[in-house]
């Protein structure tokens, strides 16, 4: 009886993970090259609008300095998936994964070009790690179908930004994506929760158009041997209540300094008119501190 | 083996009969379209809804500067008829509504009033600009329908074609009187609002000028959700306009609105060339 036993345990922990769980089958082929169509917002330093950001979250991004992407622990740093889909050149492969054993399917692979993240989204059921687990740039994605709508939710991301202009994700923020097809079309929805940065979830919305004839490039990043424009030791940032560029953005378009340091209050149509008793400075400036990466 | 091949399809097709669409008794068919657009809907959109802008924000929230068409696929001709642009001269000859044509009005930030007007019509009202849509989910254009800000619209629940017509034997699945129909292994339930909109008057697809001409095509796609971290309801907008005139490319932009309980908000205004809404 103890070896029979012993024989059930042994064979349930030698089957492969896809084994053991509910595979969803697929009602909608996602599976191909899709050709981004992106906007490419939030490349300016002071550029908060439309982020439901708190204080925490604000600060953070007053810090973030442009250079310490030239810091050589930078230079090949990803986007997490999520991001890297709506700020970069983001062409897009999806693919079917299979379970490397049994050849069997257990979701789909996402992969873009710039800095090549990768997510796997399962769709076979099992559950996401412990909260102590490991966190990726891709994080962990599990996945079901609402209907023809492929949702997924990811967690175990690691610290980023969600923003190319230093705004800050917490390593304790999930997203919820949305990926439906409308023929050849492809929207995804992205909704971020992140608990310590944001007062609620962050919503947007990319698409892209079915490529077939699309090739994806190979992204080769490495770190140059004689180092880069920032010196050893030094990490480039703004102390608090000293970042001289913060401005810039609102007064280039003459948008109220308060305004475009975003907040839920300013996603609003109501907004619109409190903006009316905001005070604007004086539009003396059309340059501003940008990144152009 | 050659008469165990032909058995088992036949037990196949002899399993698979009863499921066939179209064989209801009494002639009713089984699985028949709904008879109208509001019984066949995917999902409610009735109720109000209000903007949420998360993106663009300073082309959505304010009135961007002329010539400011970042992101916008324009030809040449597209930036210099933008290059135009007279926001005074739109509202001196009562042309302050073109920016609240079919094609930007849902980038406008504001309230949405969503309604069915009848059976097969879906009707779009919002407060900013004071603009009516509807969707027609019968009928097609007249030919002789003039254009307006808002254009002719055709509606369609979408999502809902059948996965695979094959019966598995290499033909389109048939009933007993050969005719196609889907089986029910290969149904799939509509899950979106495909609009279609032509016949616009010429408008902008921003505050600032951009235009686009009485020739465009608009198709969007709408979709509902609730988010899981809040549990709002969320409406969803996929915009695609095709404008050789204007535009080297279709243009895509997104607009997501939240629901609300109650009209609290609602504020109508008037079409205005110089502000946001």
């Amino acid at each position: 009886m103890r070896s029979m036993l012993l024989l059930v345990l042994f064979v349930l922990a030698a089957a492969p993970a896809s084994a053991q769980f509910a595979f969803a089958p697929p009602r909608v082929d996602f599976t191909g090259e899709w050709s981004p169509r992106v906007y490419n917002t939030h490349m300016d330093i002071g550029d908060y609008t439309g982020m439901p950001l708190n204080e925490q979250g604000r600060l953070r991004a007053e810090t973030w300095h442009p250079d310490q992407l030239d810091l050589p622990e930078n230079l090949c740093r990803p986007h997490p998936i999520d991001h890297g889909l709506r700020v970069s050149v983001s062409q897009l492969r999806i693919s079917n994964e299979l379970d490397p054993e049994t050849r069997q399917p257990v979701g789909l692979r996402l992969h873009v070009w710039w800095q090549e993240p990768e997510q796997v989204i399962y769709m076979d059921g099992r559950p996401h790690p412990s909260p102590n687990a490991p966190h990726k740039w891709s994080g962990f994605s599990t996945g079901w179908w609402e209907r023809n709508t492929l949702v997924y939710r990811t967690t175990h991301l690691k610290e980023a930004y969600l923003s190319r202009n230093g705004v800050p994700k917490s390593p304790k923020a999930e997203v919820t994506t949305r990926m439906h097809r409308y023929g050849n079309l492809l929207t995804i929805v992205f909704i971020i929760h992140d608990p310590l940065y944001l007062t609620q979830p962050y919503i947007r919305e990319s698409s892209w158009i079915l490529d077939p004839n699309q090739v994806i490039p190979p992204f080769p990043c490495e770190i140059t041997p004689e180092g880069t424009i920032v010196p050893a030791g030094k990490v480039p940032n703004f102390l608090p209540g000293q970042n001289d560029a913060l401005h810039d953005f609102a007064i280039e378009y003459g948008i109220p300094f308060e305004a475009a340091l975003g907040g839920a209050e300013t996603l609003y149509p109501e907004y619109i008119k409190k903006m009316k008793t905001m005070k604007v400075a004086p539009r003396t400036t059309t340059t501003h501190y940008r990144r152009t990466q | 083996m050659g008469g165990r091949v032909v058995l088992l399809a036949a037990a196949a097709l002899v399993a698979l009969t009863p499921y066939v669409e179209g064989q209801g008794r009494g002639g009713a068919p089984q699985n028949a379209p709904p008879p109208t657009a509001k019984a066949g809907a995917a999902f409610d959109m009735t109720g109000y809804w209000v903007s949420e802008v998360t993106e663009k924000w300073r082309y959505r929230m304010l009135v961007p500067d002329k010539n400011d068409y970042q992101m916008v696929p324009l030809n040449p001709e597209g930036r210099r008829v933008a290059a135009e642009w007279d926001p005074a001269r739109d509202q001196a000859t009562g042309e302050a509504c073109r920016s609240y044509g079919a094609v930007g009005l849902l980038q406008i930030p504001g309230r949405l009033h969503i309604t069915w007007q009848d059976d097969n019509t879906l009707r779009l009202e919002t407060d900013s600009g004071k603009q009516t849509r509807l969707f027609r989910f019968a009928g097609s254009p007249p030919m002789n329908h003039e254009p307006t800000w808002q254009g002719y619209s055709s509606a369609m629940w979408g999502g809902g074609e059948p996965r695979d017509r094959r019966d598995g034997f290499g033909g389109p699945a048939q009933d007993a009187k050969g005719h196609v129909v889907v089986l029910p292994a290969q149904r799939k339930e509509p899950d979106y609002l495909k609009v279609t909109t032509t016949r616009m008057r010429t408008g902008y697809l921003q505050k600032n000028g951009i235009p686009y001409s009485s020739n465009a095509l608009l198709e969007e796609y709408f979709d509902v959700f609730s988010d899981p971290y809040t549990k709002n309801t969320w409406l969803v907008v996929t915009t695609v306009v095709t404008d050789p005139q204007y535009l080297v490319e279709p243009l895509i932009m997104h607009a997501h609105f939240k629901k609300l309980p109650d009209a609290t908000g609602w504020d109508p205004t008037e079409c205005r060339a110089d502000e946001p809404r």
